[in-house]
Formats: structure tokens, C-alpha cells, sequence
């Protein structure tokens, strides 16, 4: 799994690329949760290179997005793949999270 | 850390010979399973899998054992008590079908073979009709065991074992990844299926079923996610997708059902093998 962040105006974006899995959720959960202590509270995650995620992934998922909320901001994602998107319909997390079909989508949404 | 393997497999009737087709992509790659879990028309296939058999003879056994004879005998009592409950009493073993037939082909399957006799640990769910708990089923006869957790509602009556009035299993979880948690399992292989919605709500029956279906799916999913989210163990999902519609008694389409099964299993191996090596480099 890789991440790259990007800012655009006052929102965070991180493109992840891989599997978001119990082997690299870690990673993940630590470097969302570091831009949320900076300040960076308006987040959000590009899917569209994500082909897997486990209930680790999850797990890293919802740390963030209390922690984003917590601070009076959100985390949102963005150009959910298909697999991916089974797994969150399936663990009820379309209803947990804000979807939008890509990046620019997901940006624009935090100035509505 | 060693790691535990456990395979899930939950309600979905004929679909559950999905079951089939993931143990054939495990048996291929050399994974071995730890304990299997089943719920409903998954504890039929949990308990063929755990008492050794091969895939080749668990297809050719439900094939004959999942057919439209065992819900064929009307319960006449179960009628009479629905139209006079106060003539002829109604209780809580109410069930529109005579399960006779049903004992029969378990008993032809499975004989006297007890949780013991298996060869893989095996846990199989019901839930108990006085008071909605979850039961986990682990020891003694199969027969009852399996009998209990497809004890649909309205159509098989609930079951009694050791003095518990037992209902299907999918009515306290139909994919109940939380056993193989209880038991320690490390990583969970868990086989779900969602049910299906009725096109066209036309008759009583399928306004039931329609009912049931939208309970179950919610329940499936809220289980799911809790289960996910609450433990630290990993939970690979394998969902299989089916484009055609698959009925109750639809036997024909095993083979289907069994590729699908192989399919979706394909799409978790990758990581399930990643974890598996990451586990024994650990060690």
C-alpha cells in the first residue's frame, strides 16, 4: 500500500494505492490519524487505486473518521472500487461514511 | 503466533454449496482449516466439510439431500391449530411442514455420527425461540444439531435439544463470524449470502418472505460490521455473486452455485495468502 498526500485549499487528500488490510492498516490508521493532529481535519481518502480491504481495513477507517469528527472536521471517501465497495455495504459503512465518485467530488463537498 | 484458520459458513440454503467451491480453491492452495462454523442451510455443508468428506461427495450428497421432498409433507395439525387455535391448542413447535421428511434425509446423511466422530472442530448455530439468544451447538448428534439450526420459521417446527427449544440459526446471525472469535480463531474465512427480495409481492407467502429477507439482510450486515469493527481478528469476507437467480430447491444449478463459490474465493486468496506467509514469517 502506498499514500501520497496531497492539499487542496483547506482539504487534505490522501490517493492510497493497494490493498488497506490487516498487513498494511497499521500504516495507514497512523498517517491519516498524524494529518488530523496537524490540524488537517477535512480529509479525504482516494479509493480508486484500492482493489482490497479486510476488517482491519475497516477498523482503520472508522479510527480515523471518530477522530476527524472529533475535532469538528470529517474524513470522506472518494472513488470507491467495486470490491471495495461490497465490503463496505456489507459492514454497513455506506451508512457511517460520505461516498463520492472521485476526488474533486469529495473536495468540492466540504465547501457545500 | 500460530494462526487459527476458521471457515464461516452462513445461511443461504442451496447457495451454501458455494461452500463447496471454496473448499475446493482451499484445498488446492494447501490451506488448512482450523474449525468451521454453520448456520442453517451452511451447518448441512460445515458438517459434510468437517467430517472429512471431498468435495466430490458433499455435491453428490446434496444434491440429494436438499430437494423439494423435504419440505413436501403438510403438517395437517399445524393447519388445524392456525385456523382453531383454541380447538385443537397452539404452541410454541408450531411449523407448517411435517418434518419427517427431513429427519429422514439427515439421518440417511449423517446416521449416528456425533460433533465427536468429526474430524475438523465444529460449531453449528440455532437460537433459542424463548428468548432469542444465539446457541452454539458442539456437542452430541449432528442430526438434531442440523435440524435445529434450519428450523425455518413457519415452515419447520422449532426443535428441541437438551431442553431447549432451538429455531434457525439465522434468526440470531445468519453469518456468524462471532463463534469462530469465541473459539480463537485468528483468521476467519466467512461465506455469506444475502437472501433475495421478491420481485412481485403477489401472494402471502412471498410477503413473508420479503419480510424476512429485508430482517435478515439488516441483521447480516449489523452482526457483520459489529463483529468486524469490535475484534482484532481478521475477517475475509467471500460474498458470492450470483446473476442468476438461485431459488430455495434450485439443485439443478449446484454446479453454478459451486463456481461462484470458487470465484469469489479466488478474489480473497491473494490477501489470504499474504496473511497466511506474513503469519509464519512471524513465528
Amino acid at each position: 500500500m502506498e499514500i501520497v498526500f496531497r492539499q487542496e485549499t483547506a482539504v487534505t487528500v490522501a490517493e492510497i494505492s493497494g490493498s488497506v488490510d490487516g498487513l498494511t492498516s497499521t500504516a495507514l490508521l497512523t498517517a491519516l490519524g498524524d494529518e488530523v493532529k496537524k490540524g488537517h481535519i477535512r480529509l479525504v481518502a482516494d479509493f480508486a487505486k484500492v482493489d482490497y480491504i479486510s476488517s482491519a481495513g475497516l477498523r482503520a477507517l472508522l479510527g480515523t473518521v471518530k477522530e476527524a469528527r472529533g475535532q469538528g472536521g470529517d474524513f470522506r471517501l472518494a472513488g470507491v472500487t467495486p470490491p471495495v465497495k461490497k465490503v463496505l455495504e456489507l459492514s454497513g459503512f455506506t451508512s457511517i461514511l460520505k461516498l463520492f465518485p472521485d476526488a474533486a467530488a469529495a473536495v468540492a463537498s466540504f465547501g457545500a | 503466533m500460530q494462526r487459527r484458520v476458521a471457515l464461516v459458513i452462513g445461511s443461504g440454503s442451496v447457495k451454501c454449496a458455494a461452500a463447496v467451491g471454496l473448499q475446493n480453491v482451499l484445498k488446492r492452495e494447501g490451506i488448512g482449516i482450523d474449525m468451521i462454523v454453520g448456520c442453517s442451510g451452511g451447518s448441512m455443508y460445515a458438517a459434510l466439510m468437517a467430517a472429512g468428506y471431498d468435495a466430490e461427495t458433499i455435491t453428490e450428497m446434496s444434491r440429494r439431500l436438499w430437494t423439494r421432498d423435504i419440505t413436501a409433507k403438510k403438517n395437517r395439525k399445524a393447519l388445524l391449530q392456525l385456523l382453531f387455535p383454541k380447538l385443537f391448542g397452539f404452541d410454541a413447535r408450531f411449523g407448517l411442514r411435517d418434518d419427517g421428511p427431513v429427519m429422514e434425509v439427515f439421518e440417511k446423511a449423517f446416521g449416528k455420527l456425533t460433533f465427536e466422530n468429526m474430524k475438523i472442530p465444529l460449531y453449528l448455530t440455532a437460537t433459542d425461540f424463548a428468548n432469542g439468544e444465539q446457541v452454539i451447538l458442539s456437542k452430541g448428534s449432528l442430526v438434531d444439531a442440523i435440524r435445529a439450526s434450519i428450523a425455518i420459521p413457519f415452515i419447520f417446527s422449532p426443535h428441541l435439544v437438551d431442553g431447549r427449544l432451538l429455531m434457525d440459526g439465522f434468526v440470531s446471525d445468519p453469518l456468524p463470524v462471532g463463534v469462530a472469535m469465541k473459539e480463537g480463531a485468528s483468521i476467519i474465512v466467512a461465506m455469506g449470502f444475502e437472501s433475495p427480495l421478491q420481485g412481485n409481492i403477489n401472494s402471502f407467502a412471498r410477503f413473508a418472505f420479503q419480510l424476512s429477507s429485508v430482517m435478515t439482510n439488516n441483521l447480516l450486515k449489523a452482526n457483520y460490521a459489529f463483529h468486524s469493527l469490535a475484534h482484532h481478528t481478521e475477517v475475509i469476507p467471500v460474498i458470492p455473486e450470483f446473476g442468476e437467480r438461485v431459488r430455495l430447491f434450485d439443485t439443478a444449478k449446484i454446479p453454478y452455485v459451486i463456481a461462484e463459490g470458487e470465484r469469489a474465493a479466488e478474489e480473497q486468496l491473494p490477501y489470504l495468502k499474504r496473511l497466511l506467509a506474513d503469519g509464519e514469517s512471524a513465528a
